[in-house]
């Protein structure tokens, strides 16, 4: 057992370590993305631009778009780059990581403090100029999403499973889980409403591109092939059971964690509310959550869940 | 590569001639051996591995959270092992003493009533806590863990310039400068039988352990820490996790039915031992300052029932005064009946009349300091300050003549340092470390702090000094 601020910072560290790595990727594709279609279908491109808006409140992405060639706005890139004012930035949250793990030294090894140190030191050292040519904001959030990811090889290789641990995982896949609800809510308005018209190929492209978003295009053509279905996509992503950002994968892996946090056959409040939503998701008759306008509802209601699994976690464990 | 020698004091490399001193011969040849491109690649792997690392402490007063690296040269300095004897034996010698002084101003009071020491003095200075007065720290130990300063004069005897009996810090740099010298200039070693520093915190462990109120069942102990904004933090965080023992903070720690417990996820855990790092004046807000938020209520109370032990006890600091200070030769005499084996400054206190018209009338040779103040705060060297310094000073003086002490300005020891490709003269100390448990042990090394500024006598991290590797060396086999 541990000490509950020490769990407490545990659980931000893991989630803020997750949450640099989604935004990371998230830019990534979003970038690359409205680069690629903009002259083709400028739409298209502001409509995936005002959605990051959406997933990330605040930023300054609404008046973007002003010549071809800066397909997206620098304001934005540098806002969710590496602004340090900005709570949704890269930079912020490797921060909060870093500053969660320094009050929290003892409890992790020398191996993942170093790793994150330079992925936020590393990061820190770029400028606003660096971050206006794409190559090189390119290269900047592959090092950042590279050393995020030894970061996380170096929790799983060197910490020890105790119950620091279960709390840093679980400040993960909450964080994980959380981020794919959000990314769907504010992208599947507008996929669901677009009919494939004229152009089939940007069509399937912005939908390759929610899955690429979230890390699960590849997985998803192991399952259906490279041929698009968005219902198959949509399926896949609330309810395959084996890839790591599905809505089902996550709450059944905050569950379990949860469970070993808990440790009696007494569950605990938070154990008992992320139970009956992994439920839901593991047994729910999927073509029912998946008819017409039923997606968006139960997007809504599983962010509900979330958010008091998270909220109840806080009062029984950190005493917050 | 070019080598200066020191032109005023002790150099501790060359001898007067300028020929190496033997024990420094084979590093110099060593270091003749590097080009400058050599150093300089290697001052920048050095300085990358310690911001890496996270090897940094908290600047204040700028802009907010602001970290910078304990400045380390490379150039280590040697203590020879006949030397170190000396001085250990010099050390166990004065924490004895210490700890008796301790034992007695807070229990029969004999050293006051015999007349050793001037009792309004002892009984004026805000680190004695009357409230303590009656109390026996557990296995009669106050001061677990204590740092003192030694300094060389011209001929190179080693001084005590201040005993750290409250919360000295810098044992994490001890050993982290060793880790640091080896990784990155691991030639040095071979020619010398340096003598590890790497134990320190298992003996701190058994020294905490030592003094615990139920020995037989396996006590807690952990580390309580100010935070993560106290500029001594990561040493915190250092020592905890290389004893494997909890690092709290006040706010983790309540008092119940006159027992400490730390908070946890699932329920509450009794702490028996604290080693902590908050001064007494922050550690129970029921009992010294009520504004503190740093502390535990009731945890003096829990301390005066014996169901926890505090490392240092609290009260310790009056023995570090500086104004006790200059009675310590005479201590040493009335509770050993032996004399010093240290050596140390000669002190006027300002609590003495005469002694305070002295230092008033020769203010321009004398350093004169506040006798609560450490880390050179509150501090004037006369022989440098300007009339106008020197006068707003004396005002100051004149408002609170108990309050200071004056000494004459020792020269310190000077040691080549690196310096933009030369190895120039830098004036250095020298803090060992000294757990009090079942015996008394010094830490064979020490923290070595350096004045990085050309002819500087100020060695305080807070104000320019920086730190080097200090090897202590085994007596060879014959």
């Amino acid at each position: 057992m541990i000490l509950s601020r020490v769990a407490d910072a545990l659980y931000w560290m893991g989630r803020y370590l997750e949450r640099a790595e989604n935004t990371t990727r998230l830019l990534l594709v979003t970038e690359e993305m409205v680069s690629e279609v903009i002259g083709l279908d400028e739409g298209a491109a502001r409509a995936e631009c005002s959605e990051l808006r959406a997933i990330f409140p605040g930023i300054d992405a609404s008046d973007e778009v002003p010549r071809p060639t800066k397909a997206m706005a620098q304001a934005a890139l540098y806002e969710l780059s590496i602004d340090a004012a900005h709570p949704h930035s890269i930079f912020f949250s490797l921060k909060k990581a870093r500053d969660n793990a320094r009050t929290v030294r003892e409890a992790l090894t020398i191996e993942v403090f170093v790793s994150l140190n330079e992925t936020y030191r590393e990061l820190g050292g770029y400028t606003r100029r660096q971050i206006a040519d794409l190559p090189s904001f390119r290269d900047a959030m592959a090092a950042t999403q590279r050393g995020i990811l030894s970061t996380a090889g170096a929790i799983e290789q060197t910490l020890a499973r105790d119950p620091g641990w279960l709390f840093l995982k679980l400040g993960e896949s909450m964080e994980r889980v959380f981020r794919t609800t959000v990314v769907l809510r504010a992208k599947l308005p507008e996929l669901l409403a677009q009919e494939p018209k004229v152009d089939l190929p940007l069509f399937y492209t912005r939908w390759r591109g929610l899955l690429r978003g979230l890390s699960s295009l590849e997985n998803y053509r192991k399952v259906h092939g490279a041929r698009m279905e968005p219902a198959d996509a949509l399926q896949f992503l609330l309810f395959d059971p084996h890839t790591p950002r599905s809505l089902r994968y996550g709450t059944s892996a905050v569950k379990e964690l949860l469970e070993r946090v808990s440790g009696t056959s007494q569950l605990s409040l938070p154990a008992r509310i992320i139970g009956r939503l992994a439920a839901d998701l593991a047994y729910q008759g999927q073509d029912d959550v998946l008819r017409e306008g039923r997606a968006i509802p139960f997007l809504d209601h599983v962010l509900a869940e979330l958010t008091r699994c998270h909220d109840t976690l806080s009062t029984t464990y950190f005493g917050t | 590569m070019k080598w200066a020698v020191a032109t005023s004091g002790f150099d501790e490399v060359f001898e007067p001639g300028g020929a190496p001193r033997p024990h420094y011969a084979p590093l110099i040849g060593i270091l003749e051996s590097f080009t400058r491109e050599d150093v300089d690649r290697r001052e920048r792997l050095q300085k990358l591995a310690l911001m890496n690392q996270g090897i940094t402490f908290t600047v204040y007063g700028e802009k907010e959270g602001l970290e910078r690296i304990f400045p380390f040269d490379f150039v280590p300095r040697i203590v020879p092992a006949a030397e170190w004897k000396r001085i250990q034996d010099g050390l166990v010698q004065r924490i004895t003493t210490l700890n008796l002084f301790l034992l007695d101003v807070y229990q029969e009071q004999r050293c006051l009533k015999d007349g050793v020491i001037p009792p309004e003095l002892v009984l004026s200075r805000t680190e004695y806590k009357r409230e303590l007065l009656g109390l026996t720290p557990p296995r009669k130990i106050f001061t677990h863990v204590v740092g003192t300063d030694l300094i060389r004069n011209a001929t190179g005897e080693y001084l005590v310039l201040e005993d750290n009996c409250r919360c000295p810090s810098g044992v994490s740099y001890v050993l982290e400068n060793r880790a640091l010298l080896n990784r990155v200039f691991p030639e040095f070693f071979a020619p010398y039988p340096v003598r590890p520093v790497k134990e320190y915190p298992t003996l701190l462990l058994e020294t905490l352990l030592y003094v615990a109120p139920r020995p037989s069942q396996s006590p807690v102990v952990v580390v309580l820490s100010p935070g993560i904004h106290n500029s001594a933090y990561f040493e915190h965080s250092f020592l905890a996790r290389e004893m494997g023992v909890p690092l709290v903070e006040g706010r983790d720690l309540l008092v119940e039915g006159n027992q400490v417990f730390m908070r946890r996820t699932h329920g509450k855990r009794r702490v028996d031992v604290i080693y902590r790092r908050i001064d007494d004046d922050f550690l129970d807000p029921l009992t010294f300052r009520r504004d503190s938020m740093l502390g535990v209520p009731g945890l003096v109370n829990v301390y005066r029932e014996g169901n926890v032990a505090l490392a240092n006890a609290p009260g310790a600091g009056v023995a570090d005064d500086k104004a006790v200070y200059a009675f310590m030769p005479e201590l040493i005499r009335y509770y050993l009946g032996e004399e010093p084996l240290l050596a140390q400054v000669p002190t006027y206190v300002g609590f003495r009349r005469d002694d305070f018209r002295y230092m008033t009338e020769h203010l321009d040779e004398l350093v004169v300091k506040t006798t609560g103040d450490a880390g050179g705060y509150g501090m004037l060297m006369g022989p440098f300050a300007s009339k106008k310094e020197r006068e707003s000073y004396l005002a100051v003086m004149k408002k609170n003549p108990g309050n200071h002490i004056g000494q004459p300005l020792v020269q310190l020891s000077s040691h080549p340092t690196h310096s933009h490709g030369r190895f120039e003269p830098r004036r250095i100390d020298l803090r060992p470390f000294i757990l009090y448990g079942d015996r008394i042990r010094v830490l064979p090394g020490g923290l070595t702090r350096v004045a990085l500024r050309p002819g500087s006598f100020v060695v305080n991290s807070s104000q320019g000094g920086g730190s080097k590797d200090t090897w202590v060396l085994a007596p060879r086999e014959p």
